[in-house]
């Protein structure tokens, strides 16, 4: 299926979107629209569906009422769902120190899951070049061997960016991205952003509860509150 | 008798097979059991089967198809029921692992099973493998390495971090609860091979040596197995040259290893 993209097409379009688990239902009739390019903050306090917001995006909640389109194409089912996960670039709020040892290679090349290698199909060279090419832009091709487990925050949430990027997203969701950083990274973090988005002309979707990064950062500032948009009170030029 | 003289005899003949096979195989289990947190778990499965072999004993048959049977069911539920009731696994384990223990008492008590041939699970030997068991310990063998084959990068990011698997759209739960069923299965070996009491040495000691040691997880997964093949071959013939107790033997070769790598720091 061939997608015409258009300067002005929507990246994203949600319409009366309810989703949450089992019987809680997180968000209701939730309207959200994100032109291609630009960058969009969605502020909410702890709880305010801002994570389940991505979840439904994604097609990882059971189920979804409403309409969602993703680069015009109306997400329905698990096919779309996996289409719509091959388009997008997540980048988690963690803070990556898990138990497993793993090298930062190995770590930002596994965003290449279901994009060219999964199961029998083992990564190709063109991953290995990708992985190399986003690890110099988010500079971290001196710590390639290195252990995660040995990384700073700020040297994780790199790590966490190149694997988005490694998939060659046209959409990047950032969750909290500074929730273990400092002043120091963040301000690293945002140039780094910038530059990303710049370079690829990325649509990003950002969630957070940091009112001030939030403006820096973002074209657009909403409010997401009992799983609803509250649009238009903070218009960022 | 040399080692040659003893490996003339079908028993040993069988048992070095086993402990070749199950100590390189068995071993790249513990690495899922650390990953997952399945410590409590893997109690829970050992109280399960101690349970299972009283039923079997009150069923007419033997402890350790009822054991084996309780173990397969046990793995194959706690996954899933603690994501049903989203309790933590350790919650799952402490609630099975002292539930099934109490009504192996009761079981103990009301049908008149003689406790002592249950807790006899608890003492497995390696030398007591019939040719059956051999097969089915290589039959295990070859589905755990054809699992680690097939779904190294998904088992990796499961591993590494989950909820990125689960949005990659990797299905990790299938895969945790796939890996949590072949560590019950190991379980049931390894009481068999080493004894109840001794699975770690089987199971989790190779992968803990393993893991003090790698950069990765195929580095990881690699020296488990060397590890474990070393842990039961070498047990089981310093066992025999030394005339000791071959689990307890087996035991203390792969506490050794582990505390020859706390030597090293890396």
């Amino acid at each position: 299926m061939v997608i015409q993209m258009d300067r002005n097409l929507e990246a994203l379009s949600l319409s009366g979107v309810g989703a949450g688990y089992g019987k809680e239902r997180v968000l209701s009739s939730l309207s959200l629209s994100v032109k291609k390019g630009e960058c969009l903050a969605i502020l909410g306090e702890n709880g305010a569906g801002k994570t389940t917001l991505f979840r439904a995006i994604l097609y990882l909640l059971p189920d979804i009422a409403g309409t969602i389109r993703v680069l015009g194409r109306t997400v329905k089912t698990p096919e779309d769902g996996a289409w719509v996960r091959s388009q997008v670039g997540y980048v988690p709020q963690s803070q990556g120190k898990g138990k497993l040892p793993i090298s930062v290679f190995d770590a930002v090349m596994l965003g290449r899951w279901g994009k060219s290698f999964a199961y029998l199909r083992r990564p190709t060279a063109r991953d290995r070049e990708l992985t190399e090419a986003m690890l110099d832009v988010v500079g971290l091709q001196d710590l390639r061997f290195r252990d995660c487990r040995s990384l700073s925050g700020g040297q994780i949430q790199r790590v966490n960016i190149a694997r988005a990027l490694v998939r060659e997203p046209l959409i990047l969701l950032l969750d909290e991205p500074t929730t273990y950083l400092d002043a120091a990274s963040r301000d690293v973090l945002t140039q780094l952003i910038d530059q990303v988005r710049k370079k690829w002309s990325l649509t990003i979707l950002m969630i957070s509860h940091d009112g001030e990064y939030a403006r820096q950062l973002a074209d657009r500032v909403v409010h997401l509150r009992r799983g609803r948009i509250e649009e238009g009170l903070e218009a960022v030029s | 008798m040399s080692i040659w003289e003893y490996l003339q005899i079908p028993v040993f003949q069988r048992a070095f097979l086993a402990a070749v096979v199950a100590g390189g195989t068995v071993s790249l289990l513990g690495v899922v059991i650390v990953m997952l947190n399945l410590t409590t778990i893997r109690f829970a499965l050992m109280h399960m089967a101690l349970l299972g072999g009283a039923v079997g004993l009150a069923l007419g048959s033997t402890p350790l198809a009822g054991a084996t049977a309780a173990i397969v069911l046990g793995s194959l539920l706690l996954g899933p029921f603690s994501e049903r009731l989203r309790l933590d696994t350790g919650i799952i384990g402490a609630f099975f692992m002292t539930g099934s223990i109490a009504l192996a008492f009761v079981l103990f008590y009301k049908a008149g099973v003689p406790a002592l041939d249950v807790f006899g699970l608890f003492t497995g030997s390696i030398l007591s493998l019939n040719q059956s068991d051999l097969w089915a310990v290589i039959g295990l063998g070859g589905v755990i390495l054809l699992s680690y084959m097939c779904l190294f990068r998904e088992i990796q990011l499961v591993f590494y971090d989950p909820e990125q698997a689960e949005w990659l759209g990797v299905p990790a739960r299938r895969i945790k609860n796939g890996l949590l069923f072949l560590a019950g299965l190991s379980i049931g070996v390894a009481m068999k091979v080493v004894g109840a009491l001794l699975i770690d040495a089987l199971i989790l000691i190779p992968a803990m040596t393993a893991m003090r040691l790698s950069r990765g997880l195929l580095q990881i997964l690699l020296l488990s197995s060397l590890l474990g093949v070393a842990t039961a071959a070498g047990g089981l013939l310093i066992s025999m040259l030394l005339d000791m107790p071959t689990g307890a033997t087996i035991t203390l070769v792969g506490v050794g290893f582990l505390g020859l790598s706390m030597l090293f720091r890396r």
